[in-house]
């Protein structure tokens, strides 16, 4: 069982190193409160393309998952994921503990 | 040592771009439905189909596990059907539109991933250029080549800022599987209309791709032809 901590922890310190090279005192500060996409969110598009490829990758070499973020499951919630920290956390957990099919 | 990965590379130009490549020094991964003759220490390859989405993430999960660079992505696998519009099932079409068009997004945005973790990458979309010349017979294919060249364009722009370079190269008639089918009348004129009435030999390409791997000598999002085109 992966755990939202674990999940959490991932999230966070992708947004720590693409502030420190992105130079965004806000990320590398970032909460679980902290917005990823919409009109107040602290990263730009492209900035959202890298934090989700380093994520696939850290899935894959933490918990030998192969997944892809942006499939027509996340895009068709509700509330998109990808607004912010917790949901995208809330998003992955459901996402690797859900029974294979 | 620079490493690429290359689709289509059992035969004809993605075979023979991997022979170059290994020659000077490369590690090459090739994606093939089929198995290549190639037998070289640095040559790896899956035996996936481009078209199915999750055998190439699977591919590329395998490589990214040894943590190496890739810096050169060749989206080459391509399959042609020559025929009047009015006369083409509609399955021809979306068969071409699968591999060329799907295949190439399926590699692209696996890859791209990649290439955005690094900051750094080419990625070379091979086209011809039936899509320039507005080539009547060969409907299905130039859209699905149409749509890949659109594509070339929009991810160059979108991957300016990732240090990540995405070009087309297009070719005309080469002698490979591809065109097997065509009429040597036809094919001539074609040569004709882009100055190359000798044609194109494989190795003729190659050096073309060649000429074309230092980022810095291409501008992104651009489309290059080996012949002219006017």
């Amino acid at each position: 069982m992966i755990t939202r901590s674990q999940i959490l922890v991932l999230i966070l310190n992708r947004l720590k190193s693409l502030g420190a090279e992105l130079q965004m005192p806000a990320l590398i500060e970032a909460t679980e409160q902290t917005r990823l996409f919409g009109d107040k969110a602290d990263l730009d598009s492209m900035g959202l393309v890298t934090l989700i490829a380093d994520l696939e990758y850290d899935l894959q070499q933490n918990f030998g998952r192969t997944v892809s973020l942006v499939d027509e499951k996340a895009m068709s919630r509700l509330t998109s994921p990808f607004r912010r920290v917790d949901y995208l956390a809330d998003y992955l957990v459901e996402l690797l503990n859900a029974p294979k099919s | 040592m620079p490493n690429a990965i290359i689709t289509g590379t059992s035969r004809g130009l993605g075979r023979a771009l991997a022979e170059k490549l290994l020659h000077e020094g490369w590690n090459v991964w090739g994606f093939s439905r089929s198995p290549s003759p190639i037998k070289h220490q640095h040559y790896c390859e899956h035996l996936i189909d481009i078209t199915d989405e999750a055998a190439v993430q699977k591919a590329l999960s395998i490589i990214s596990q040894s943590s190496i660079h890739i810096d050169l992505l060749v989206n080459n696998a391509g399959a042609a059907s020559m025929n009047a519009f009015l006369l083409t099932p509609a399955k021809t079409a979306e068969a071409l539109m699968r591999l060329n068009y799907l295949g190439t997004f399926h590699c692209l945005q696996a890859v791209g991933k990649l290439m955005v973790r690094q900051r750094h990458g080419l990625v070379i979309n091979i086209t011809t250029v039936a899509v320039p010349l507005v080539l009547a017979g060969e409907a299905a294919y130039v859209a699905s080549k149409a749509a890949v060249d659109s594509l070339t364009k929009v991810t160059a722009e979108e991957f300016k800022s990732h240090g990540i370079t995405v070009i087309g190269l297009g070719f005309g008639p080469m002698d490979t599987d591809l065109i097997k089918a065509v009429n040597k009348e036809k094919i001539n004129q074609i040569n004709q209309r882009i100055n190359r009435s000798d044609g194109t030999t494989l190795n003729q390409a190659v050096d073309f791709i060649f000429e074309h791997l230092n980022k810095k000598s291409v501008t992104t999002g651009d489309l290059y032809y080996l012949g002219k085109i006017t």
